[in-house]
Parts: structure tokens; sequence; C-alpha cells
């Protein structure tokens, strides 16, 4: 019995596959991209927090990847070389969108009355309750600055550990570990903001429709 | 409680955002309503992005579709079939009962040819020249060789004796089989244009149809006597 092309596609190993690419092979090309496409996507996704951009972006990732494969001589990780070239493209993406860019240190600085950390951005009736609406989440993602968007989904989301996101995005290991705990500051901000808002929008209904009632 | 414990709290937070939270900042967060508020709902965050990273997003099926689109437009991949050579293409995809059945039907061809040319060599031969001398001439292209062909085979269906029709659809059976080699043949060299192995089998494959054509006008001529 004849094997298929899509079995000849699963089967092949990512090395093997990667060997044939080198030399232009379709179905190494698309067994290396049926390998990663989801990790790519999914980073790209929540990167941009829009699908079409998504695509386009992880289109993007595999197209530099293959245009660059040749040159692949195994020194690092395959995976670890794709996320970097991806996050590139994404980072890249969102330059050219001229996104505001707020400083890496801009936000969640100390407390300049007090000296201590920014905790009462709620107040004790908005605290977070232990668990984070997913919707929201991701809504707060959307927000943050490209480079703690980045170090966020790749390790908090991703789970990429902080050695393999200093390859991939170019910095050192404290500097990754401290722009995370930016991120999760800047997060827990923007949640705050919008436990306020749906606070604000509920008493706001409630007034309607008490008023509407006589 | 001290602004300074609830710096160093932060400042530990950030050397260390994984955890676990040593002893000193445990200790803190027992007496520190709002360092232990922060760092609950830091918790909460990192485990909302754990629990996110853990659902699979599948890209659309057509990204793939246009991502070889482009790789194919900027020459980065080829079809292995193609690096195979156009004719491990056609035995990769001709199901293996057609394969079996023009192969016979190939033999039954030569068995036939070999026995008329033994009674009327001459004649056999006719048609194989004008495929060496097409062959000679580069600028004689596989369509212009193919209508010669297909105007000879009519000629000879033709003039097959009616009443034999066993014969014609023999012929035409035949006949089916060898064009599907000839249109293979043929899109390989419009594919590689100066592959001469290509052209060789294109000539190849007119050559098994002019010797149907030879074998048919000899049966013609015998069922004519």
């Amino acid at each position: 019995m004849a094997r298929t092309r899509s079995s000849v596609v699963r089967e092949l190993g990512e090395a093997e596959a990667i060997r044939r690419a080198q030399q232009g092979d379709a179905e190494a090309f698309e067994r290396i991209y049926r390998l990663h496409n989801r990790r790519v996507y999914a980073l790209c996704l929540r990167m941009v927090g829009n699908t079409a951009e998504a695509e386009d972006l992880t289109q993007e990732a595999f197209l530099q990847l293959f245009r660059k494969i040749a040159t692949f001589r195994g020194e690092s990780a395959f995976s670890t070389w794709l996320h970097r070239l991806a996050v590139n493209v994404v980072l890249m993406r969102l330059r050219k969108k001229s996104l505001v860019e707020t400083s890496l240190d801009e936000a969640a600085e100390p407390d300049e009355e007090s000296g201590g950390p920014r905790k009462d951005i709620g107040g004790p009736d908005l605290r977070l309750s232990g668990s984070v609406d997913r919707v929201n989440l991701e809504r707060a993602v959307e927000q943050l600055p490209p480079g703690y968007r980045s170090v966020f989904v790749l390790h908090d989301v991703q789970g990429y550990e902080h050695n393999e996101i200093a390859v991939i995005m170019n910095c050192s290991i404290g500097n990754s570990k401290s722009q995370l705990h930016k991120a999760r500051m800047r997060l827990r901000e923007l949640l705050h903001e919008f436990e306020r808002d749906r606070a604000r929008e509920e008493r706001q209904a409630a007034k309607g429709g008490s008023g509407s009632g006589h | 409680m001290s602004p300074t414990q609830c710096v160093q709290f932060e400042k530990m937070l950030e050397e260390q955002p994984d955890g676990p939270l040593s002893a000193v900042a445990s200790a803190h967060i027992e007496s520190c309503d709002d360092c232990r508020t922060l760092w609950s709902e830091i918790e909460a965050i990192r485990t909302a992005g754990t629990e996110w990273g853990g659902e699979e997003v599948e890209p659309p099926e057509y990204l793939w579709a246009s991502l070889r689109q482009r790789l194919e437009s900027e020459g980065l991949i080829r079809e292995r079939n193609a690096q195979r050579g156009w004719l491990a293409a056609w035995f990769g995809v001709a199901p293996g009962w057609a394969l079996a059945g023009a192969w016979v039907s190939l033999v039954l061809i030569a068995a036939m040819l070999a026995g008329y040319r033994i009674n009327q060599p001459n004649r056999a031969a006719v048609l194989p020249v004008r495929l060496s001398m097409a062959a000679a001439q580069p600028k004689l292209v596989g369509a212009d060789l193919g209508k010669t062909l297909d105007g000879d085979l009519k000629r000879v269906f033709d003039s097959l004796p009616e009443g034999n029709p066993v014969l014609a659809s023999s012929l035409r059976e035949n006949l089916g089989i060898v064009d599907n080699l000839i249109a293979v043949c043929e899109q390989s060299v419009r594919e590689q244009p100066d592959d001469p192995v290509a052209r060789d089998y294109l000539y190849g494959a007119y050559e098994q149809k002019a010797v149907l054509l030879a074998t048919a006008t000899d049966r013609s001529a015998l069922e004519g006597q």
C-alpha cells in the first residue's frame, strides 16, 4: 500500500524535515509548518490580539523562516530560532504601526509620595478576587506596551523560561524578569480600571432602572 | 507597615518574579495587607496567563495554502515529484491497476508488432522513420507531431473494415493509454522545456503512438485482403 502524501508529511521527523527543507522539499516545508504553526499562530494572536493580523504575521514568520532555513546550522534549537524570528516579526509590525510605546520604565514606578508600590488603584472593593476574567485579561494584554506584552505572553502564556526569552529578545535574563514584573503590574492596573468601569456602568444602569420605575 | 519593607518586597518580586517567596517576604505579607493583596493579584494574573496558554490555537487551513503559494512564487520550494523526474511523478500518481494495464497493453502491442513485422517489415517501419525525422528537427513542436499522428490514426480507423468492432475497440483502448502517457510527457516538457530527458520521453511516447498506428495500419491491410 503506497503511503499517502499526508502520511509522509506526518511521519517526517523535525531534523530530517529541516534537512530536506534546506533542499527545497515541499513536503518538508509543510511538515515544519505543521509542527510549529499552532505555537507561532498563538504567539502572534496573543501579541497582537487580532486574528487577521495574526494570520498575516504567522505567514510572514514562516516565510522568513523558509527564506533563511538554508543558513540554519543547528547551533541553537530550531524552535528557539523560529520563535525568536516570529517575535521579531511581531515586534517589527508593532513598531511600524506606531503604537504608543510606553517606556519600559514608565509603568509601575514607585509611588512618589509614599515611596512604596502603588496598591490602591481600585480601592478595597475592586481588588481582584483570586481569579481573572479571561476576556479582561486579553483586553489588558492588548493594551500593554509591546515590550511588556512580549515578555508576558512569552513567559506567562507561552511558557518560555527567562533564559529562552533573553535569547529570543536579545536581552539579559535580569531584564526579562524585570519586564515581566512590570508587565504584571501594568496588567493589574488595567484590570482594576476595567473593574472600576464595570462597577460604574452597573451603578449607572441601576440608577437608570430605579429612575424608570417612578 | 514600613514603606521601606514594601519597596523591598516589590523589588524582590521584580528580581524573582516566579517565586517562591523568601522567608522575609512571606513574613512581610503576613503583616501587610497591601502587599498581600498585591501578591495574590499577581498570582491570579500569572495563573490566568498559564491557563490561557494551555488553549491550543489552530490557524485556519487556508494559511498553509497561502503560504505555500508565496513559497512557490519565490521559488523556495519545489515539488518532490518534480525533483524525482517526470517518470517518477507519473508512476507516483498513476493507480497501480492503470500502470499494470498500460504495461500489459504495450507488451501486447510490441508482440503484435513483432508478429506483423515478420510478415511485412517495410510497412511497419514507415511511421517510426517519420518520428525519427521529427525528433531530429527541434523546431517541430510536440503539438504538431501529435496532430500529424492524430490525423494518421483517424485515417487508419476510417480504413478499418466494418464488422471488426473488437479490433477497433482494442485499438481505441490502447490509444487512450498511450495518449495519457503523451499528456504526462507533454506536461513534463512544458514544465522543463530545456530538459533533454523529458523531450526524449515525449518522443518515446509519440513513438509508442506511432507503433500503435503502424500496427493498426498493418492489421487494417490484412483485414482488407
